[in-house]
């Protein structure tokens, strides 16, 4: 094939790039769409998402509550009102409440730092 | 084996081939009917071919500029597309709904697929898919409006839709959505046992185009990640992140889901009740 049929948009450009720092598994190159993976992957758990969410790679993240985040970087919307984007996931993951007033998702008081990182981390769940 | 005996077997493999394909067609084992969706090595087949077909021909497509289309775009989308497609938000028409192959959700081909192919397939169309040609209808720059308002759809919340929708309004004024509930009480108004029929709901998915936005164990075709997959949705604590999981909240969400959060992307497809029951017996079956 002379290009790949799959070709992504813009915006999933950054999961690619996710993907490759995964395959070279050093924590320094899995800075992404503003983020650290590794450091994202830590906060997911330090913020009890694995309560409600089944993240493959987070340890005890086996929640049933909401559902699973592998394979979030594919999915069209976010909590079926937002578009999919690394901006918008750290958006939601800080304020679900403002988004959507009736989410189960509680504002857990997340930095936008810290959303940037966790957001870096789901992207690597393809 | 010698020569000539391979070549014997040979011939013979290949007439009791071209025999058994043959009896295949004569004996109509394949289903044809648009309520069966296909088996799964044929849907892949089929999905294979049409990508690389596609893929091939739009290769060398020399794109204009894209900026200012969408507003345009989005007039001649729902003319000449909504029907069959529906738009984030919005269902597609009730006949669209029993298609086979299902219309797509563009919001997922806009993230997946280049806008060289989506202006391929407007302008060519897919042959037995029901997707139409429109190279003779519509003028060239008008498909790469069409194009490019569905390469947007990739960021476009339904929220957001509706107000571009709203503002740029087409020559038959707003579309009602979710018009199909209409044909709520015409169809299939038998009663049904509260439990519901989870091989029925099976059925179901395909007819109310779940298959198209969800990814659903054991069920062909079901491969589009636009909303959340419904693998173990029978353990799941909440429906749409809002209604704990109950029957009754599930049958209410898989009819009225705009009715529970007005901003989801999931249409109103105008599920019966008796088919709400039945599509929640199968979900409930998804441990």
């Amino acid at each position: 094939m002379s290009r790949p049929f799959l070709r992504p948009r813009c915006c999933v450009a950054p999961f690619a790039l996710c993907l490759l720092a995964a395959g070279c598994g050093s924590a320094s190159e899995t800075h992404t769409a503003g983020g650290d993976a590794e450091r994202g992957r830590e906060l997911l758990w330090q913020f009890g998402c694995g309560t409600c969410h089944r993240i493959e790679g987070v340890v005890g993240a086996v929640g049933e509550v909401g559902p699973p985040l592998d394979g979030l970087a594919r999915r069209v919307y976010i909590a079926g009102v937002l578009t999919n984007t690394p901006e918008n996931l750290a958006r939601w993951i800080r304020m679900p409440q403002d988004i959507a007033p009736k989410t189960a998702m509680p504002d857990l008081g997340v930095t936008e730092e810290q959303a940037r990182d966790m957001a870096a981390f789901l992207y690597l769940r393809r | 084996m010698s020569r000539r005996g391979a070549i014997r077997l040979l011939v013979v493999l290949t007439l009791a081939g071209t025999l058994a394909g043959a009896a295949v067609v004569y004996f109509g084992v394949y289903n044809v009917a648009a309520t069966e969706q296909h088996t799964a090595p044929v849907y892949w087949l089929l999905n294979a071919a049409l990508k690389r077909s596609v893929a091939q021909r739009a290769e060398n497509i020399d794109v204009p500029p894209l900026d200012g289309r969408i507003e345009n775009g989005l007039v001649l989308y729902r003319e000449h597309c909504l029907n069959c497609h529906g738009a984030p938000g919005v269902p597609p028409n009730a006949f669209a709904l029993g298609m086979t192959p299902l219309p797509a959700n563009l919001a997922h081909t806009a993230r997946t697929w280049d806008v060289r192919d989506i202006y391929w397939v407007v302008r060519y169309g897919i042959k037995m898919t029901g997707m139409p040609a429109w190279e003779f209808r519509v003028p060239d720059e008008q498909i790469w409006d069409i194009a490019a308002f569905v390469a947007a759809l990739a960021h476009l919340t339904p929220r957001e839709y509706e107000a571009l929708a709203a503002r740029v309004g087409t020559r038959e004024g707003p579309l009602k959505p979710a018009e199909t509930q209409a044909r709520e009480d015409a169809v299939t108004p038998t009663p049904h046992p509260a439990e519901g029929d989870a091989g029925r709901g099976k059925k179901a998915l395909q007819q109310y185009a779940c298959v198209s936005c969800h990814e659903i164990p054991g069920v062909v075709g079901a491969i589009h990640p636009v909303g959340p997959p419904l693998a173990g949705m029978a353990r799941r604590g909440f429906i749409g992140g809002v209604l704990p999981n109950t029957r009754a909240n599930m049958v209410r969400w898989l009819r009225d889901p705009k009715a529970v959060d007005p901003d989801t992307a999931m249409p109103n497809l105008g599920v019966t009740e008796r088919d709400a029951h039945d599509l929640a017996a199968f979900l409930e079956t998804l441990r």
